[in-house]
C-alpha cells in the first residue's frame, strides 16, 4: 500500500518529480562522463610516457635508480639476456647503456643524455623509431651516425648530415671523445626528452665508452603489460640478489603521483558541485513534503505511523533517485563508451598538450565498468541521504499541529 | 650591563670576522702567488678501480690557468683553459675545442671527485664567503666560511682548519645546503717554495655513502712559484698549441 500511495505521490508532484529526476540523472552521467574524462587523460599521459621511451619494465643494479653512474652498472649483460630468453611472458627486451655527455658543434656545447640503443630490438620497445621526422632511423651496423630530439637539434643548430662532437667519460673515468653524423631527428612531444636526449648504435658506443657487455639497464615487454606489475615480481625473485626488476609504476612513481594528487583534486572540485545538488534536491523534498502536511497528518490520523511515514517518503525518493540513476547511468555509461571509441580531437591545442606529455590532440574516456558501478552508487546514496532532514522536521510534527498546520 | 655585554659581543665578533678575514686571505694569497707552475699526478679510485693523471698546469693570479694532460695515453694532450669563471677543453683526438657549458659546471673533472666548478672557482672563498673564526690555538685556526647572500655557490658552508705558521689548509669541511657534510679535503707534506709554502698532496673525500669507495688524490712533484709565464698560454689558441 505505501508503495502505491509513493508512486501517487510521485505521480501528483509533478514540478518535484521532473527537478529531482532531472537533476539526478543529469549529475550521474556528469560525473561518470567526468571521470571517465579524467581517468582517460591520465591513462593516455602514463602510457605516452612508457612507451615513448621508458617502456613497462626494467632490469637494473640496486641502487642504479639512486645513483644512476658507472658503479651501478649491469657487468655482464649477456647473463640478464640468457636470464630474459628463459622467461615466456617476457616477450621482448634491449639492453641499453646511457651516459652523460657533452655535445657540441661550433661554439654551442650543450649537455645530453647519450644513450647506446639496438636500434632494431628498439623499434619494437619504443616509438623512438616513429618519432622520426628527418632522415632516417639508426641501423643496427651504424657507426657515427646519432639521432638527435628536435629541440637538442635545434639548440645545437644542427640538421641532418651535420657533424657534432661528443665528448663523454668511458668506463675507466678517461676521456671518451668521437665525432658524429647527424642521421636522424626525432620529436616524441616530450620536450625535456627532446631536448636534451641522443641515440647512437650501442655497438658502436660500447667501443668508445669500454663498455661492451655492459648496460645500464634492460627494458622489457611483456605478453600482457597490464601485467607488468606481476610480472617484474616475479622477476626479481628469480633474478641475483644484485638486481632487480622495476614495472612503469614504480619508475615514474612521480608522474603516477602526481596524477593520483590531480584525481584527488578532481574529486574535490566535484564535489562541491555535488553538495549544491544534494541541498537543491533537500529543499525540494524539504518544500514538497511540507505542502504536504495536512495530507499527512491525515493519514497519521488514519491509523499510519510515523515510522509508515518516513517508509512513505522514503519510496517517493527511492523510485525517483533509482529511475533517474539508473537512467543517467545509461546515458553515461553509453557516452563514456562512445568517447573511448571515438575521442574528441580538439585541434589546435596538441602543442599545449605536449607539455603535459600527451602526444596526441585527442581526449579518449577510460570505460571501466566497475568505476562507473561505484559512480552511479556514490550519487544513488548521495541523492537518498537528501531525503533524512526534511522526514526527520515532518515526524517532529504531532498529528494535530500537521492537521492545522498551513 | 647587557647593554655593554651586547657591545662587547659585536665588537669581538667582528674582530673574529675580521682575523678570519685575514687568515684566509693570506692562505689564498700563499697558496697562489703572482704566478705558478706546477707538474702533478692525481691518483683517482672508485668503484671501478684506480687511474692516474700526470698533468702539468700554469696559472697566473686567480683568474687565469692553464692545465695540460700528460697521461694516460689516451687523455695525452688534452688541454684546459680557465679564464675568470669559463673553461674551454681541447680534445686531440677530434681535434676540437669546447667550452664547457654552465649546466656541466657540477660534473666531474677527468673522472675525479672533483668537479668542473673545482677548477673554475678555486679561488673565491674570500670573494664569495663570510668567514667567522670558531677557534683558535697558537699553531691552528678553524674558520667557518657561509655564503654571501648574493653568491652564487655550491657549498652550504666550508670549515677550514688552517696551518698558522705555514698559512696553508690542513683540512676543509664542504657542506650542502641542507647543512650535510658533502666531502672532506685534506693537505699535508708541506713544502716550502721560495716566499711559498704549499701542501705536496691534497686528497678529497666524497662522504656519500654511495661513494665511499672514491677518493682524488692530488700529489705536487715539481712547482715553480716566482718565474713569470708566458701569456700566450692564457688564450684559447694555447689549447691546441700546447696541446703537443
Amino acid at each position: 500500500m505505501l508503495y502505491s500511495l509513493a508512486i501517487k505521490n510521485i505521480l501528483a508532484s509533478k514540478s518535484r518529480t521532473l527537478t529531482i529526476f532531472l537533476l539526478s540523472m543529469f549529475t550521474t552521467a556528469f560525473f561518470i562522463v567526468y571521470v571517465a574524462y579524467t581517468d582517460g587523460s591520465h591513462e593516455q599521459m602514463i602510457k605516452s610516457s612508457v612507451e615513448i621511451y621508458t617502456g613497462y619494465a626494467h632490469i637494473n643494479t640496486k641502487g642504479y635508480q639512486e645513483e644512476s653512474d658507472y658503479d651501478h652498472l649491469i657487468e655482464d649483460a649477456k647473463q640478464v639476456e640468457t636470464f630474459l630468453k628463459q622467461k615466456p611472458f617476457v616477450s621482448n627486451f634491449s639492453p641499453r647503456f646511457e651516459t652523460y655527455v657533452l655535445l657540441s658543434q661550433k661554439e654551442k656545447t650543450v649537455g645530453s643524455m647519450l644513450s647506446g640503443i639496438i636500434p632494431s630490438r628498439e623499434s619494437s620497445l619504443s616509438r623512438l623509431k616513429s618519432a622520426l621526422i628527418k632522415g632516417s632511423y639508426l641501423e643496427d651496423n651504424d657507426t657515427r651516425a646519432i639521432y638527435l630530439g628536435s629541440d637538442l637539434a635545434k639548440r645545437l643548430s644542427v640538421d641532418v648530415g651535420d657533424e657534432i662532437a661528443m665528448i663523454g667519460s668511458s668506463l675507466d673515468y678517461s676521456t671518451a671523445a668521437d665525432l658524429f653524423v647527424v642521421k636522424g631527428i626525432f620529436r616524441t612531444g616530450l620536450f625535456d626528452f627532446d631536448l636534451s636526449s641522443a641515440f647512437v648504435n650501442k655497438d658502436y658506443l660500447d667501443s668508445i665508452m669500454m663498455s661492451e657487455n655492459k648496460a645500464s639497464y634492460f627494458v622489457l615487454d611483456f605478453d600482457d603489460n597490464q601485467a607488468a606489475d606481476s610480472y617484474t615480481k616475479i622477476l626479481s625473485k628469480s633474478l641475483p640478489s644484485s638486481y632487480e626488476a622495476l614495472s612503469w609504476q614504480a619508475l615514474l612513481s612521480a608522474l603516477v603521483q602526481l596524477m593520483q594528487v590531480d584525481s584527488l583534486f578532481g574529486y574535490i572540485s566535484i564535489s562541491v558541485f555535488f553538495i549544491v545538488i544534494f541541498f537543491v534536491i533537500m529543499i525540494f523534498s524539504y518544500v514538497n513534503i511540507y505542502s504536504r502536511v495536512r495530507q499527512i497528518g491525515l493519514l497519521r490520523a488514519l491509523g499510519l505511523t510515523s515510522k509508515d511515514i518516513r517508509i512513505l517518503l522514503f519510496n517517493e525518493l527511492l523510485i525517483i533517485t533509482l529511475v533517474s540513476v539508473s537512467l543517467g547511468a545509461v546515458i553515461g555509461a553509453a557516452a563514456t563508451y562512445y568517447l573511448e571509441v571515438y575521442p574528441i580531437t580538439i585541434s589546435g591545442l596538441a602543442d599545449t598538450y605536449k607539455e603535459y606529455g600527451i602526444v596526441s590532440d585527442t581526449i579518449p574516456t577510460h570505460f571501466d565498468a566497475f568505476t562507473i558501478a561505484w559512480n552511479t552508487f556514490s550519487i544513488f546514496i548521495l541523492n537518498l541521504s537528501s531525503i533524512f532532514y526534511p522526514i526527520y522536521k515532518i515526524n517532529k510534527l504531532s498529528v494535530t499541529e500537521a492537521m492545522r498546520y498551513v | 650591563m647587557k647593554y655593554l655585554l651586547s657591545f662587547i659581543f659585536i665588537f669581538a665578533s667582528s674582530l673574529y670576522g675580521s682575523e678570519a678575514d685575514d687568515i684566509i686571505k693570506a692562505v689564498e694569497d700563499n697558496l697562489r702567488g703572482d704566478f705558478m707552475y706546477a707538474k702533478m699526478s692525481m691518483v683517482v679510485t672508485g668503484g671501478r678501480g684506480k687511474r692516474t693523471v700526470g698533468m702539468e698546469s700554469w696559472s697566473q693570479g686567480d683568474t687565469k690557468s692553464f692545465i695540460k694532460i700528460l697521461y694516460p695515453k689516451k687523455d695525452k694532450g688534452i688541454t684546459f683553459l680557465k679564464l675568470d669563471t669559463q673553461m674551454w677543453q681541447y680534445i686531440p683526438k677530434i681535434e676540437r675545442t669546447i667550452k664547457i657549458p654552465p649546466s656541466m659546471m657540477l660534473q666531474s673533472w677527468m673522472g675525479s671527485d672533483f668537479t668542473n666548478d673545482d677548477m673554475v672557482k678555486e679561488s673565491s672563498m674570500i670573494k664569495d664567503y663570510n668567514a667567522r673564526l670558531l677557534s683558535r690555538s697558537s699553531t691552528i685556526a678553524t674558520i667557518e666560511l657561509l655564503p654571501k647572500s648574493n653568491a652564487a655557490v655550491v657549498w652550504g658552508k666550508i670549515l677550514v682548519d688552517v696551518d698558522l705558521s705555514n698559512k696553508v689548509p690542513t683540512k676543509e669541511i664542504y657542506y650542502d645546503d641542507q647543512m650535510q657534510k658533502v666531502r672532506i679535503m685534506t693537505f699535508s707534506n708541506v713544502q716550502r717554495h721560495g716566499s711559498h709554502s704549499l701542501p705536496m698532496v691534497m686528497e678529497l673525500k666524497p662522504l656519500d655513502i654511495e661513494k665511499k669507495k672514491n677518493s682524488t688524490k692530488v700529489i705536487f712533484e715539481k712547482v715553480n712559484y716566482d718565474t713569470p709565464i708566458d701569456a700566450s698560454y692564457f688564450s684559447k689558441n694555447a689549447l691546441k698549441r700546447y696541446s703537443n
